[in-house]
């Protein structure tokens, strides 16, 4: 896979995961800003640096668990690694214009 | 994986039954209000009014505050719950303890059954604070939420212990003052050690995170512990041992200044906010936090109001109670219902399908028109209480009593529906 088509496929799949949704803000994970980084290897493994808009977020599990099932989904032979990291710690300036528009902000 | 808390999460088991006991207490309370009827515009410390006191604030605020706070040891101090199996058995005791002690005030049996009810009753709530205070040594987030948290808990054993002992001087006749002081103090302890602590301290966890607001200062939440304690401690010791009641204001001063600074830490939470339109759940809670001026405003009243007339005088100290049983503590609970019932039945049936299949939204599991509605008439009940006590009018009060009936009615409804809700075909696996 040449360089543009690995780009291409993560775009693909930060579209995919705007379909995990933060239940209790209900905006989803990708426009909130949780996805620090996605990589693909080319091949059929998906790394992603995720953290939360808290540490404590109760919701921890369950977004985690939503990413890899909703990536199993639709490629059911991948492997997906989620890393879950608070350095840097979010804040607000991290959502997207979309997720602005959909807190009211 | 650190710092994530739904893995340490009670069983849902453990959490519900505090649910459906609260909702039917409020249920029973409302009816107990309107049976009480003129008893309301009496003394504050009839055994009618000392037994719907104790069922709002065991029956109904405690027991919900019990669940809650289980679900939340693991958000407050980023560790599970010491033994799920002591907080299950705790709730069985608690339960009848409650309803053994109310039962004993309404009937007036001080000398029969209230000693053994009051003392099945610290039992309960004894291993209630042993619980918490286990989870709290495996703690690995000591901060000054948690640290409020489990303050108030040992508050909690003040405020039990004393109730106990005037429970047993009914009896035994030990004490060297009236019971009426003792009774001060142990109201004093209870509403403001116990519920105003809790409620900064897991406030101020859950309302940044609800409304997503960051960088705030927690200096504020600091200065807040230590005010509100050193004054609360100071005006214990004072009333139990050294009789100066003229100092009285200043310890007074003192909580005022810390409540002060924790809604300072709130507005700044609600300017900072990313999230700005308010739920249902923080509309409760936003009207919670501000109610706290009117028991300021009346204690101001009761300080300088030595000389109004003493059936006044009674009826404003009635006053101050209600405004904070039901003006903040029942409030922020109405609210916070709406936000931690809902998740923790949607941990519960959907946590497994999601990214499997579309799942609805927590808010999605009650009735959001039923929640409007409820605040609303909630705010007529506030307003009908209030004048109904300061103008001496049995009338307003007891439309008041039937409005709180109503907003029992639907909050139940809501909180079954929740409870039992059901994973419908459509969300299902596909």
């Amino acid at each position: 896979m040449i360089n543009e088509e690995i780009t291409n496929f993560e775009l693909e799949v930060l579209e995919l995961l705007k379909n995990v949704m933060d239940p209790e803000i209900e905006v989803n994970i990708v426009d909130l800003g949780l996805i620090y980084e996605l990589k693909y290897d080319g091949d059929k493994t998906i790394d992603i640096d995720l953290t939360f808009s808290t540490p404590s977020c109760p919701l921890g599990d369950t977004i985690v668990s939503g990413i890899k099932e909703t990536i199993k989904k639709k490629y059911p032979d991948f492997t997906t690694n989620v890393v879950v990291v608070f350095d840097p710690p979010w804040n607000t300036e991290m959502v997207s214009e979309d997720g602005r528009r959909m807190l009211g902000m | 994986m650190n710092g994530l808390s739904s893995n340490n999460a009670p069983h849902p088991s453990v959490v519900k039954p505090h649910f459906i006991f609260g909702s039917l207490a409020l249920l029973v309370l409302s009816v107990m209000i309107i049976l009480a009827d003129t008893t309301l515009l009496g003394p504050y410390f009839d055994g009618k009014m000392i037994a719907i006191t104790h069922m709002a604030v065991l029956g109904w605020a405690t027991m919900i505050v019990f669940g809650a706070l289980y679900q939340l040891i693991p958000v407050v101090f980023e560790t599970s719950l010491f033994s799920e199996k002591l907080a299950k058995f705790t709730f069985w005791m608690a339960g009848l303890g409650v309803l053994l002690l109310t039962y004993a005030f309404w009937i007036t049996d001080y000398t029969g059954l209230l000693p053994n009810a009051a003392l099945f009753m610290f039992v309960s709530l004894l291993l209630f604070v042993v619980n918490v205070i286990l989870s709290y040594k495996d703690s690995k987030k000591k901060n000054i939420s948690s640290r409020f948290v489990i303050t108030a808990v040992g508050w909690l054993s003040v405020t039990e212990l004393i109730g106990t002992l005037i429970a047993f001087n009914f009896k035994y006749n030990f004490f060297t003052e009236a019971h009426l002081h003792y009774l001060k103090i142990h109201a004093s302890i209870g509403l403001i050690g116990w519920f105003l602590m809790l409620i900064i301290g897991v406030g101020s966890v859950l309302m940044p995170m609800f409304m997503v607001s960051h960088q705030l200062d927690d200096k504020k939440l600091v200065r807040s512990y230590y005010f509100i304690n050193m004054g609360l401690l100071a005006m214990a010791v004072n009333w139990l041992f050294i009789h100066f009641e003229k100092i009285t204001p200043i310890f007074w001063l003192s909580i005022v200044t810390g409540i002060y600074f924790f809604i300072s830490y709130v507005y700044d939470s609600y300017k900072k906010r990313i999230r700005k339109v308010l739920d249902i759940g923080m509309k409760h809670t936003m009207i919670s936090v501000l109610s706290i001026f009117l028991p300021v405003i009346i204690s101001l009243i009761i300080f300088f109001g030595r000389g109004m007339d003493s059936m006044l005088l009674l009826r404003t100290t009635s006053l101050y109670g209600f405004t904070i049983i039901f003006g903040l503590i029942t409030t922020i609970i109405l609210g916070q219902t709406y936000k931690t019932l809902p998740f923790i039945i949607w941990l519960e049936k959907y946590q497994a399908l999601v990214g499997k299949t579309k799942t609805p939204m927590p808010r999605e599991l009650y009735s959001e028109k039923i929640a409007d509605l409820q605040l609303l008439i909630y705010l007529f009940f506030i307003v009908f209480m209030i004048m109904g006590l300061l103008l001496d009018q049995i009338w307003l009060v007891r439309i008041g009593s039937y409005l709180l009936l109503t907003v029992a009615v639907l909050y139940n409804i809501n909180v079954f529906k929740i409870i039992f809700h059901q994973i419908k075909k459509n969300y299902s696996h596909d």
